[in-house]
């Protein structure tokens, strides 16, 4: 026990110095056979290289758990394939659940044959449904002549052209190709869910045991089946599912690949794996916010948050954004063709105003906006939402009061010039009773006996 | 020295006067003690639901100064459209206190507001009983004038209302009313401008204090327009009149709650109307004293009768077109009491809108209700023009008191008024020592005997043993009504101790050995929410509870007693009355933290929230026909039923499983008993997925529940309690090598 403790807090501190994650180092490998080690040494080199400490545990380990003391034992996790028929008591669904809700991370890394029903368990939470036990991807158009020329099971997957409305942590170069030897699986239209590696329209996903079926059959294919998907949770947790243990083996970062009629190249996989762990745990697509400001536009020294506006104020919001860039932050962009938006918001958004870059610091870039508020009064919100595919959620949410116009705010009467009829009247009024009243004063009456009355 | 000499007689005014001054003073205290039954049985509180907004809004006047008062925009109620309290209130009761409050301050009487606002109704209770003593004088004479004044001092028609605690517009107002109709008496029995202006002082200072005084707004427009149809037109009724109207109108006017209302509602036409009318009037009476032409006369007559047709029509035509408001529902539902329950459930709801049951005249004015008519017979006898208005003022507020359970208020004083003038009348009749000359008693006697010839049985025993001067018929007639007069202190003492000192915030029973024994759960609810809760947390509650959460718990609201919007009450309604996926989005939209609701079926406290369900589901029909229907929540048999036979809608509705929600494991299994419906319930409660029980009072009387965040995982709730809990339905095996067919839209 006291071995264990000095051992974490030695990862600890370790994690203090030379952490590229942001939520930390400590990286727990769920491994059985000891043997496979080797066949990722470069994944793991690679992992390590980057400043994790790389823990490989079995996960039969009676001894291992991810929490301890209630808190988290680990940072993240990858979770390889087993070859038993489960992962074990500390690694149930509920309990990598758990570790997801508190800011855990983790890489589920499933296989064709060796998939436990609990990863599916897992995965069916996250609306992604992985095939059963035997099932395998092909593709009879994208396939690796070199190694798979009968079977068509190593598939040769195109990554995602750039994109100018998206951030591009996993576009690759062109004809980049990665190798893929693994099952596909389907999502549901969860939006919390982003497909990295979608499959070809030709790929699909068979039944091995019956091999005269596959073909009328399929289990999904098309551009429906996914290689490998990344789900950001509501608290930004990440939650990477990857068809296949093997391409991220050094068998895989090495091969030299050949698409029916085209060109021997090495694979991306290395470059890919490097990418994937590194959104996975949190050392790329992290944004933050790092200041909120709202203030009256036209006033020089105007309180910076207060609380209560009046309507028709003129209001400047601000929020400053940074992302983090492996080992800086740098300031944050938005893809040419998207943008951040601001909600003025009282039940329902009364303003949606484009956010605009004014100033960009070493690290942070200022988006901006000024607009009148509605003349309504209520308890309104200022609301960033930014939710996009790959970046941290921004969603800020400050709520100030917008009050009504105090008495002695509005217009003077004399000022409106609609008023100064009633207001001559009022004056007219008044000179007509003093004039009246004297008239009545110094007008004697003639006769002095006026009859009485009452 | 006889009775009569002694009250007559000028060298013993002085006396009189300290005589009447000490009565008074005594009365006073009387009332102020009576009403201090709640401060002693429970504790200096403030009471219900409205009198913890006023209480509020004392506070914030005493710790802000008047004109952020004045300008308040309070964003603690009605999230998230807030509440231009400022402009949305009467501010008569908070300013009275506040001003109590610095008074006492700079005397260096440290005194808590609390205090201020608990004792105010007392107070204002005794300077009622001087308002009634100054009316009914001009009524009658002194002698009713106090008697009237003791009524109004202990009646528990007004004690309901004014209780220490009972910090409500109502408890200033009644004080207001008396005085302001003493005034108008008196400036229209003098015919003076200065008492007409005061009366309009008054006047604006009840527009300042309470939403009723559109009473008097149409009462003094009435007597005046009865007076004038009497032939009784007089200078002294123009000048009173109109001197009121006029200052009385741009005073009320100043209050920015009523605005401009006095020129655009039709609540307050009949004010203006009749002061066009009386304009006209005067003016005719004018030219009739110069021009004695009788054509002449018909002619204006004629001319009177087409102004008054055309300024109608133009009424009409103002109110159609938009211009001047039409009748409020409220004034609508004291013309037809099934008006509300059709259209608009929201008024209908509330118990004191109800129309009054019969007992509760007796119990709130006991002997006074039958002395009533003798007063107003009474009136009939003088008729001047100050009794036309007794009379007038007895025939109106016995038909509202009628319709609505709280104008039995309205119909107090002048029951008051009434019966002392009836009561004052018979004592000066049978407490007159004196007997009359017996020579002039026997020439009337023989006068009488000549009449009628037939001696009946009657006649015989008229002379001295029953008649008026017999000593002993006027010992029993004042005997028995000293006699109804110790009972009325009895059982107004006896109300009071019993039924209106009750602060409803605290309960009180009974334990077996009598010892009393009280049920706090309100405040502990509130007072956990206070502490538990982060400042900024919004409570979801029905809408009776608004003002209390704002009070005591000091939280964010979404609705309360003001009930100024109907369709976000009807939003609450909705979010209460639906089934949990509906409700979930209304909560997130509204950034509903907590959730509160009332139970009673552990104690068998009968006005909690599933009795008042039917009201919220029938106030969300009225906004949201296609989505709640009140049918579904009654059994094919029309049963409203919560056991097992409720319908499949009634045990999916939010409040329903909030109410009943982990309740059934206070019980052996399947024996949870609900004891305000004395049902037995279903063996298996309801679950609940998007909420969780945060606390639940001692009595179970209120449970609050905090509404989950979204699933981090974006499941929906019930999917994840159940994978939570390993439940979750594994996918069929056979289902398996189809695949999953669900498509993905890009």
């Amino acid at each position: 026990m006291i071995f264990r403790a000095i051992f974490f807090s030695l990862l600890w501190t370790v994690s203090q110095v030379t952490a590229k994650s942001l939520t930390g180092s400590r990286l727990l490998v769920a491994l059985e056979d000891a043997d496979i080690k080797e066949s990722y040494s470069k994944f793991f080199g690679d992992l390590e290289s980057r400043g994790y400490t790389v823990d490989i545990q079995s996960p039969k380990n009676d001894k291992l758990s991810l929490f301890q003391h209630g808190e988290r034992a680990y940072d993240h996790v990858i979770i390889f394939p087993p070859k038993a028929k489960a992962y074990g008591p500390a690694l149930t669904p509920q309990k990598l659940v758990e570790f997801t809700s508190k800011d855990g991370n983790i890489l589920l890394l499933t296989s064709p044959f060796g998939t436990p029903e609990q990863a599916r368990e897992l995965a069916r939470e996250l609306d992604i449904d992985l095939p059963p036990r035997d099932f395998l991807a092909v593709d009879h158009f994208n396939y690796d002549t070199v190694s798979a020329s009968e079977k068509h099971d190593v598939i040769l997957v195109q990554r995602p052209p750039p994109s100018k409305s998206a951030q591009n942590y996993f576009s690759g170069k062109e004809g980049d190709v990665i190798a893929f030897r693994g099952t596909g699986h389907t999502l549901g239209n969860r939006p919390l869910l982003f497909p990295v590696l979608p499959a070809a329209r030709t790929a699909y996903t068979y039944d091995t045991k019956e091999d005269f079926a596959y073909a009328e059959e399929p289990w999904s294919a098309g551009t429906q089946m996914h290689y490998v998907t990344a789900v950001q949770l509501r608290n930004n947790a990440r939650v990477v599912v990857s068809g296949s243990a093997e391409m991220f083996s050094n068998e895989f970062f090495d091969m030299e690949v050949q698409a029916p009629n085209g060109q021997a190249t090495k694979t991306a996989n290395q470059e890919f794996a490097k990418e994937i762990t590194q959104w996975a745990f949190q050392e790329s697509g992290v944004v933050k916010v790092i200041a909120v400001r709202h203030y009256l536009s036209n006033q020089t020294d105007a309180p910076i948050n207060p609380n209560v506006y009046r309507v028709k104020n003129d209001i400047t919001y601000e929020i400053e954004l940074s992302e983090w860039a492996t080992d800086k932050w740098i300031p944050f962009t938005v893809p040419p063709n998207d943008s951040l938006q601001l909600e003025y918001t009282m039940l329902d958004p009364y303003y949606r105003l484009p956010l605009l870059p004014s100033t960009i610091t070493e690290d942070s870039t200022v988006y901006s906006t000024s607009f009148k508020a509605p003349d309504q009064h209520g308890i309104f919100a200022f609301r960033v939402n930014y939710k996009r595919p790959f970046v941290t959620y921004v969603d800020e949410k400050y709520t100030v009061t917008l009050r009504h116009f105090a008495h002695d705010e509005y217009t003077r009467s004399w000022d409106i010039s609609a008023a100064w009829v009633w207001i001559a009247g009022i004056a007219v009024t008044i000179a007509g009773w003093v004039v009246f009243c004297m008239l009545w004063l110094y007008s004697a009456p003639t006769e002095t006996s006026v009859k009485k009355t009452q | 020295m006889s009775l009569d000499a002694f009250l007559k007689d000028e060298s013993t005014r002085n006396l009189r006067s300290l005589l009447k001054a000490v009565i008074l003073i005594t009365i006073a205290g009387a009332a102020v003690s009576s009403r201090l039954f709640s401060v002693i049985r429970f504790e200096s509180i403030i009471h219900e639901f409205d009198p913890w907004f006023n209480f509020r809004a004392s506070k914030y006047l005493v710790q802000n100064d008047f004109y952020s008062f004045w300008d308040w925009f309070d964003d603690r109620t009605w999230y998230p459209l807030g509440r231009v309290t400022g402009g949305t209130l009467y501010p008569g009761l908070m300013v009275t206190s506040g001003i109590i409050y610095h008074i006492l301050r700079f005397l260096t009487f440290p005194v808590d507001i609390r205090n201020i606002c608990v004792m105010l109704a007392p107070a204002f209770s005794g300077l009622t009983a001087l308002a009634t003593y100054l009316f009914t004088k001009e009524m009658k004479d002194d002698a009713a004038g106090l008697l009237a004044a003791a009524f109004i001092g202990i009646a528990p028609g007004y004690i309901s209302r004014s209780v220490a605690g009972s910090y409500d517009n109502e408890a200033i107002a009644i004080f207001l009313l008396m005085f302001t109709f003493y005034l108008w008496i008196k400036a229209l029995k003098l015919g003076s401008a200065f008492w007409g202006a005061l009366c309009a002082l008054f006047y604006f200072y009840m527009v300042a204090a309470w939403g009723g005084y559109v009473f008097i707004t149409n009462m003094i427009p009435l007597h005046a327009f009865v007076l004038v149809l009497m032939g009784r037109f007089s200078a002294r009724l123009y000048v009173a009149y109109c001197s009121w109207y006029a200052l009385g109108t741009l005073a009320s006017m100043q209050i920015p709650f009523v605005g401009f209302l006095p020129i655009r509602s039709s609540e307050h036409m009949a004010a203006l109307g009749v002061f066009g009318l009386l304009q006209i009037v005067a003016f005719v009476d004018y030219v009739r004293s110069q021009v004695p032409s009788k054509q002449f006369q018909s002619l204006l007559r004629s001319f009177i009768v087409v102004a008054f047709i055309l300024s109608s029509a133009a009424l009409v035509l103002l109110t159609v077109s938009g211009t001047i408001a039409p009748w409020s529902g409220r004034f609508y539902s004291l013309w037809d009491t099934g008006y509300a329950k059709i259209h608009i459930p929201i008024i209908a709801s509330v118990s004191e809108h109800q129309p009054t049951a019969w007992p509760a005249f007796f119990f709130d004015l006991e002997m006074l209700i039958w002395l009533f008519p003798a007063g107003v017979y009474m009136c009939f006898r003088t008729l001047a023009d100050e009794h036309v208005f007794v009379i007038i003022y007895g025939i109106m507020a016995s038909y509202f008191a009628g319709v609505m359970v709280r104008l039995m208020l309205t119909l107090t004083p002048v029951v008051c008024v009434a019966a002392a003038i009836a009561l004052s009348n018979i004592l000066d009749v049978y407490t007159n020592l004196e007997k009359p000359d017996p020579a002039v008693v026997a020439a009337a006697k023989a006068a009488e005997e000549k009449e009628e010839k037939k001696s009946g049985l009657l006649n015989a025993a008229r002379g001295t043993v029953v008649g008026i001067y017999a000593t002993g018929s006027k010992l029993t007639v004042v005997g028995a009504f000293t006699f109804y007069l110790f009972l009325f202190v009895l059982h107004c003492t006896w109300v009071t101790s019993n039924a209106y000192s009750s602060p409803s915030v605290v309960l009180a029973s009974r334990l077996p050995d009598g010892s009393q024994h009280i049920i706090d759960d309100y405040r502990e609810a509130y007072y956990w929410l206070r502490k538990n809760t982060p400042y900024d947390a919004k409570i979801m509650s029905w809408w009776d509870y608004g003002y209390q959460i704002g009070g005591m718990a000091d939280r964010t609201t979404l609705v309360d007693n003001n009930t100024w919007n109907n369709t976000h009450i009807a939003t609450v309604g909705k979010a209460m009355a639906s089934r949990e996926e509906v409700s979930y989005p209304i909560l997130r939209k509204h950034d509903v933290d907590y959730v509160l609701v009332i139970f009673g079926g552990l104690l068998g406290y009968s006005g909690d929230d599933i009795n008042k369900f039917l009201w919220m589901i029938r106030i969300a029909e009225g906004v949201w026909p296609d989505e709640v229907k009140e049918r579904e929540f009654f059994t094919s048999r029309g049963e409203y039923r919560v056991d097992d036979g409720a319908t499949e809608t009634m045990k999916n509705s939010l409040m329903y499983k909030m109410s009943y929600y982990n309740y059934n494991t206070l019980f052996p299994a399947g024996q949870a008993q609900d004891r305000v419906r004395g049902v037995k319930l279903p063996a298996v409660g309801p679950t609940l997925n998007t909420l969780e029980e945060a606390f639940t009072s001692e009595n179970w009387i209120v449970r609050i529940y905090k509404v989950k965040d979204l699933d981090n995982l974006g499941r929906d709730h019930a999917s994840a309690a159940a994978f939570e809990s390993g439940k979750k339905k594994r996918k069929s095996k056979a289902g398996k090598a189809k695949g999953a067919r669900k498509l993905r839209i890009v």
